[in-house]
């Protein structure tokens, strides 16, 4: 007796290629792309999306959460410190008080709420697809250029696939040390970026929250993306910069959109 | 003469126990305690002020190269901090010396003259750049017109414990951060360093009022003694022998001074401080001799460097 209702190859294939370039055209053109989807960038997503707009995340892996699946060696307990606590209440992730103001979550737990969350929020995602350009006009960041995450990683002599555009009032770059999107800008010769900064390790999640923002027309930076952008301390496997962080660049990112010129 | 001491609004530091205990070593003089510095001296341009704290920042601890044209979002942040001057200024470094030159930008030429002491304590974090390793180091404190005291430095620039380095390497072996070496540390060893909101930080930073103080009358703010609330302290435990653990808190030395200085200021009125016998250092970068304000000294010789609380 067959439990599943019967339909061919050919049926699963074409579901899956329209709802795919269903939803590929209708991002073609977003009000926000974020590039990355570490915990910042869920965080951004997930609040930008709750605030009504069309929001594409594009990940160069298959798996989402960047690292926010592990805290450090390879240990899946994530910590926050005060008030981050208070996004893990939102997600509905359990948690304990470790000592004082730190608060300590299951990172699969807290990972998979976020996606979840920023999947409810109404975000679609590209991912295994890479960064490899901006599209700038008049001065602004206004999209960018991708290419699969496979295609990227082999020699350009053998693949010859050329990266298509996408566009987006505006454009966050959440890809965590690297900072993808700043370093294109840099490449242009529009933006130099500072690199990384001292270490008063202490104090350097307040800053990172302190710096999110617009970092060029067009450009907000969050999460780690942010120590590089502005010569900031490296941190620690702590994420409560992280989430507050991608709150933040949602708020900047809603605020350039208000302001943004319609296209 | 006076002593203007600008109140750092973030750390639990008693500023009016800091002034009581200024005019108890040194009756004759006028000390009033004044609102942060930029809230006191509020800027007419507040973006270009905000513009030079960003071209003051290091940006390398290895590199003293300043050509950089700032960030939008340094800038930015400038602003932020310059428009509540309640925040916190934690992680970033500045270059010391140009600190000081852009406060002393603000400071009005009635209060540039050797009557006036300007003590400005922030919690901004500052360095200076050392030539003998070409690299920065933060300090606590940097003695010039005006004089900087950070209540970060205190708790970043002197070296800690030589167990904070080893727990920080052991943990860095086992893939942690610093934060995690530090919050152990910081359970295991407290006491044994100044942490911020440390409650002994008024009576510790009484020392550094007077190295600000002795620069200003001697142009040598320190002592080789380290049990003198003058010395020099590299390292945190030498930062609470000096202030906090010393049986005594000046040297013969110092002590003497401070009662022949009380007793010329004293003869010979609050006013008429006896200028030739005391260097001033007024407008000098640390060890490199070039006026912190473009304008020849007035004392007419460079006194070196004073920049303590070096890693």
């Amino acid at each position: 007796m067959s439990i599943f209702y019967p339909v061919s190859e050919k049926d699963v294939t074409r579901a899956i290629v329209r709802g795919f370039l269903r939803q590929f055209e209708e991002y073609a053109e977003s009000d926000a792309i974020i590039v990355g989807a570490g915990p910042s960038g869920l965080m951004a997503g997930r609040e930008l999306g709750r605030m009504g707009h069309r929001v594409l995340i594009v990940e160069r892996n298959n798996y989402l959460g960047g690292g926010f699946w592990l805290g450090g060696y390879l240990m899946n307990k994530v910590t926050v410190r005060e008030p981050a606590q208070e996004i893990l209440d939102e997600l509905g992730v359990p948690y304990e008080e470790a000592s004082r103001g730190l608060y300590v979550a299951d990172g699969p737990h807290a990972c998979s709420k976020l996606i979840a969350s920023a999947c409810d929020a109404g975000v679609k995602f590209a991912n295994m697809t890479v960064l490899e350009d901006v599209v700038l006009r008049e001065g602004r960041v206004a999209g960018v250029v991708v290419n699969w995450t496979p295609v990227a990683a082999l020699p350009r002599e053998i693949t010859c696939v050329d990266p298509v555009a996408i566009e987006a009032k505006v454009v966050i770059d959440a890809t965590g040390h690297d900072a993808e999107v700043v370093r294109k800008l840099e490449e242009r010769g529009v933006m130099k970026a500072v690199g990384f900064g001292a270490m008063w390790l202490e104090r350097s999640e307040d800053l990172v929250v302190e710096h999110t923002g617009e970092a060029f027309p067009g450009l907000i930076v969050t999460g780690m993306a942010v120590t590089t952008t502005y010569g900031l301390p490296r941190m620690g496997p702590t994420f409560g910069a992280m989430l507050l962080s991608g709150k933040k660049a949602a708020e900047a990112a809603n605020e350039a959109l208000h302001k943004s010129p319609a296209r | 003469m006076q002593v203007h001491i600008y109140e750092e609004q973030t750390a639990s530091l008693d500023f009016h126990k800091l002034a009581n205990y200024l005019k108890e070593k040194l009756p004759s003089f006028s000390v009033e305690i004044r609102e942060a510095f930029f809230a006191f001296f509020k800027p007419l341009d507040i973006a270009r002020l905000a513009e030079e704290l960003a071209r003051a920042k290091v940006r390398s601890l290895t590199s003293r190269d300043f050509s950089f044209e700032p960030l939008p979002g340094e800038i930015a942040y400038e602003r932020r901090r310059l428009e509540d001057p309640k925040s916190k200024a934690f992680g970033i470094l500045y270059d010391g010396f140009k600190l000081s030159k852009i406060m002393l930008g603000l400071i009005p030429e009635k209060e540039r003259t050797m009557e006036h002491i300007h003590v400005v304590f922030t919690n901004q974090l500052f360095g200076t750049w050392e030539e003998g390793d070409g690299r920065y180091h933060a300090r606590v404190s940097v003695y010039g017109f005006p004089s900087l005291i950070s209540t970060t430095g205190i708790v970043e620039a002197p070296a800690k414990p030589r167990e904070y380095y080893l727990l920080k390497r052991q943990y860095s072996a086992l893939g942690f951060g610093e934060l995690a070496a530090a919050l152990e540390f910081k359970e295991r060893y407290k006491g044994r360093f100044i942490d911020y909101d440390d409650l002994r930080l008024t009576d510790v930073m009484k020392g550094y009022l007077m190295q600000a103080v002795f620069y200003h009358l001697t142009g040598d703010p320190f002592c080789e003694d380290p049990g003198c609330r003058l010395y020099n302290a590299h390292w945190q435990e030498e930062v609470i022998r000096a202030q906090l653990e010393s049986d005594y808190e000046f040297c013969p030395f110092h002590q003497a001074v401070l009662v022949r200085v009380n007793y010329l200021l004293l003869k010979q009125g609050a006013c008429a401080c006896p200028r030739p016998q005391f260097p001033m250092g007024f407008g000098f970068i640390g060890r490199h001799d070039r006026p912190v304000d473009g304008r020849p000294t007035q004392s007419g010789h460079a006194p070196p460097g004073k920049v303590p609380g070096s890693v």
